[in-house]
């Protein structure tokens, strides 16, 4: 299970692996990884299929059983995975969806108040959904939906931000949209964790890089990192 | 008279089990449109079958202990509908083998409830209780009807958002510290929805009064709340329709319940234009 103690907590905030370990069945995916992600640092996972990167985020999220190992993950932390498990075919339409971010603001009884009208219609215009927010679900592209769930995470408000290949399967645009809004999140000061495959956007936008395959194979500065991975 | 008012009034005017039974159809429509869609939206048609069928054990064992009454049917099919329930949970984990195993529940429960009524009954009371005996629906059972049907409709009510937001994505709601099992709640709500059918509709077709008019609702890509409203009209046509039917071509009434909310489906299906247009799935295969 994961550990989220509140003494193993750093006082900074930061999130601590210690020999993380997840098997499902008799394979590894994910061996014996330590390492710190700094309170407000921005660090992209890489790795080739199979390198366990997805699963790290999944353990991190506490979707995924540790065999062994420890992680202290302290505040709330907002999971994007890779494939999402919303259901398009839900009749909603693209508002309902990322007013679900919020939840915590009006729960299960309450309507949503004004303010969180307000952050919705800041974030839809972030993402550049304005004006598609009455939109069924179904009627999105792939584009269109992963702006609508970065548009939740903006209203998630998370501390810590976990997010699993977010422009693998979107347009050019989209893609520039969605990392200038994971920019904002790292000036704001929330850590955040993006498991992706484009190096050169790694080389460009991430300063620090986590490498895998299965075992950790590099953490540290990007440029460092990635050197050590082509050796 | 009128030929139409032969037809279509008559029966209902002239005899009190048609009236009863009418009624009851009603309440169920009502109960079945919210449960049923939900059912729908969260992907659980499976689950609902098979706890359409787990009731039938416990229902069995009630009806050997005190024969045919509706409070000791009830209480024992909601008795193992629920333990089934608690079973399929404990599965829940392992989904690779979640479809078999809620089939093999299915089967064995099926196969359990068959045997306990011939046991102590005859191949009539077997007949009775797959198929049901919506004619034969007396006042402590339309109560029980009532009843049940008040108590989901005022919970779904109460808490629609969590029921249906559930749906949408459990994941969300767990990662934002939502603790309470909304999930158990929802299987609770429908074994009771499956105990108030399974006098009607027996142990093998409840199931089709609360899926039917629900899918064809769906066809019509409303929002949930509307189409539990469509579902609940979809249901008091194909009762009215299913007992005329029965009435005048002297068919058993359960199946010709549910034979209507079949060709309700089919025709939402075809004219909402459903069967032509390509479902979301673009994200899937991405």
């Amino acid at each position: 299970m994961r550990s989220c103690t509140v003494e193993g907590v750093h006082a900074d905030g930061s999130i601590v692996l210690r020999d993380v370990t997840v098997r499902y069945g008799n394979r590894i995916a994910l061996d014996a990884v330590s390492g710190e992600f700094r309170a407000g640092s921005l660090t992209a996972v890489v790795g080739a299929n199979g390198a366990g990167k997805s699963t790290l985020l999944a353990a991190i999220a506490g979707t995924a059983r540790l065999a062994r190992g420890s992680i202290d993950c302290p505040g709330a932390l907002a999971y994007l995975p890779q494939r999402t498990p919303i259901d398009v075919n839900y009749p909603m339409t693209v508002s309902e969806l990322v007013m679900l971010g919020a939840w915590r603001a009006f729960g299960a009884f309450r309507a949503p108040d004004r303010a969180t009208w307000a952050r919705l219609a800041a974030a839809a215009d972030v993402v550049g959904l304005t004006g598609r927010l009455d939109r069924r679900i179904d009627a999105l592209s792939v584009g269109e939906l992963q702006r609508a769930l970065f548009a939740r995470l903006i209203l998630q408000d998370a501390a810590t931000l976990l997010l699993d290949e977010p422009f693998a399967a979107v347009d050019e645009e989209t893609a520039e949209v969605l990392l200038q809004q994971v920019m904002r999140w790292h000036q704001d000061g929330r850590t955040v964790i993006a498991v992706l495959h484009d190096l050169d956007m790694v080389r460009r936008s991430f300063p620090a890089t986590v490498v895998l395959a299965r075992q950790c194979i590099a953490w540290g500065p990007t440029e460092i990192a990635l050197r050590r991975e082509a050796a | 008279m009128t030929s139409a008012h032969l037809l279509l009034i008559a029966p209902f005017e002239s005899l009190g089990f048609m009236r009863t039974a009418l009624v009851a159809c009603l309440a169920l429509a009502v109960l079945n449109g919210a449960v049923g869609t939900l059912l729908l939206v969260r992907r659980m048609t499976l689950d609902g079958n098979v706890l359409a069928h787990a009731v039938m054990p416990g229902a069995a064992i009630g009806f050997l202990y005190a024969g045919p009454s509706a409070m000791w049917l009830s209480l024992g099919g909601m008795a193992s509908g629920l333990a089934v329930a608690a079973m399929a949970g404990l599965i829940a984990g392992a989904r690779a083998w979640r479809d078999a195993a809620l089939l093999a529940f299915y089967l064995v429960a099926l196969s359990l409830g068959v045997m306990l009524v011939v046991w102590r009954g005859s191949n009539v009371d077997v007949v009775r209780v797959l198929f049901g005996t919506v004619l034969a629906i007396d006042r402590p059972m339309l109560l029980q009807i009532a009843v049940v049907t008040s108590v989901v409709l005022i919970v779904i009510a109460a808490l629609y958002r969590p029921l249906a937001a559930g749906a949408v994505d459990a994941d969300l709601l767990r990662a934002l510290g939502v603790r309470t099992p909304y999930g158990t709640i929802f299987v609770i709500l429908v074994v009771l929805a499956l105990v108030a059918s399974f006098q009607a509709f027996g142990t093998l077709l409840a199931i089709g009064p609360m899926l039917l008019p629900a899918a064809a609702a769906r066809a019509w890509k409303l929002g949930v709340a509307a189409s539990m409203a469509l579902a609940a009209v979809f249901g008091l046509a194909a009762s009215v329709g299913g007992l005329l039917l029965s009435y005048h071509a002297n068919l058993p009434s359960g199946p010709a319940i549910v034979l209507a909310g079949g060709v309700l489906f089919g025709l939402s299906l075809l004219a909402s234009g459903t069967l032509w247009r390509p479902a979301a799935l673009a994200q899937e295969g991405a």
